[in-house]
């Protein structure tokens, strides 16, 4: 059993210094590593980072993360990555990591992802450039996080997770203005997960929504915003086959 | 609401008042997005003549700051809010995901 926590959208700002440490020094006692679902700074600005960066430093359990939109606002994604990475985090944008849990190898697939909505009420690539780069972005990444969980299964990882700041599903976004639905997430990155398979889809940004969902394809999906979870991190036990079927 | 014409109606005399409640809850999220918070994750809508205010926020400075730009932007206008401060406690319990 590989017992994962996660969080997304914790949104720290100067004011927030030494808010969520006191809860993550307690990971140790009950989780194996803790998975960061993006919106970690209100601005992604670089001072807002190391505020994440110092909550984060010296964990006794791998921290694995990818950004969300408000760590892009600053246009500095790269600095927050760099201090993040500094800390020790394992910061993802299209691409896998792997941990070693008691001996079971436990593939993280990691991608921002991006709106465009759900299947029957989905943006198309059509019409002006803006458009059709809107739902470029959401394919590229996608298609990144659909490669890095084939690249993970390629490593032979017995459990996989695809970790994203964007829904993969609606069912998740109960509880938000249905209007808002397509800036909410995409089904680009449902469909990437199901074709590649996942043992669990974890993202963030939707803070009215709902907690549980489930892919098309039968994949778990967890909204993990801090505003939804109500507390520092959830916890989530995974099996491997093998443990199943003893 | 009796109040909500004065301030925005310049030169629409006859302006339903309602269309300037949408129009300055609307300017009170642009607000809350762009100033010092960057917070997307509070609502505001207009329910019955007033101004629902909902939403969880990083911090007790964020529900300040938010607090105090709901009263700047609406002034005169019937308010109730409802924003709370995200927990920060472990969890007690795991979900297992057999």
């Amino acid at each position: 059993m590989i017992r994962v926590a996660a969080v997304g959208d914790i949104h720290m700002g100067p004011d927030s210094r030494g808010l969520l440490r006191p809860a993550f020094d307690t990971l140790p006692d009950c989780a194996d590593l803790l998975l960061l679902a993006g919106d970690l700074t209100r601005h992604g600005t670089p001072e807002e980072a190391r505020v994440v960066a110092q909550e984060l430093r010296g964990l006794p359990v791998p921290v694995v993360a990818v950004l969300g939109n408000h760590d892009h606002h600053d246009e500095q994604p790269e600095k927050v990555t760099a201090i993040l990475q500094d800390a020790g985090v394992r910061v993802l944008e299209g691409e896998g990591t792997v941990v070693e849990c008691d001996g079971t190898r436990l593939g993280v697939a990691g991608a921002k992802g991006f709106g465009g909505g759900f299947v029957g009420r989905s943006a198309g690539e059509f019409g002006e450039p803006l458009m059709k780069e809107f739902v470029r972005y959401t394919r590229r990444s996608a298609d990144a996080l659909h490669t890095a969980l084939e690249e993970l299964a390629d490593k032979g990882c017995e459990l996989r997770i695809a970790l994203t700041h964007f829904s993969p599903v609606a069912d998740t976004l109960a509880g938000e203005p249905p209007e808002i639905y397509p800036f909410l997430g995409s089904y680009l990155l449902a469909e990437a997960i199901d074709t590649a398979g996942a043992d669990l889809s974890v993202h963030g940004h939707a803070h009215a929504g709902t907690e549980h969902g489930m892919t098309a394809g039968g994949v778990r999906v967890r909204n993990v915003a801090q505003p939804v979870i109500r507390r520092a991190f959830n916890v989530y036990q995974l099996h491997t086959a093998e443990l199943l079927a003893e | 609401m009796s109040e909500t014409g004065a301030g925005r109606a310049h030169g629409v005399g006859h302006a339903p008042a309602a269309e300037n409640v949408e129009y300055r809850v609307a300017h009170l999220r642009d607000r809350l997005a762009t100033e010092e918070l960057g917070e997307l994750g509070v609502r505001a809508e207009v329910r019955a003549g007033s101004v629902v205010v909902t939403g969880t926020v990083p911090s007790t400075q964020c529900r300040e700051t938010v607090l105090r730009t709901v009263r700047e932007e609406l002034t005169g206008i019937s308010v109730h809010t409802d924003v709370v401060v995200a927990e920060t406690t472990s969890p007690d319990h795991a979900e297992d995901l057999p």
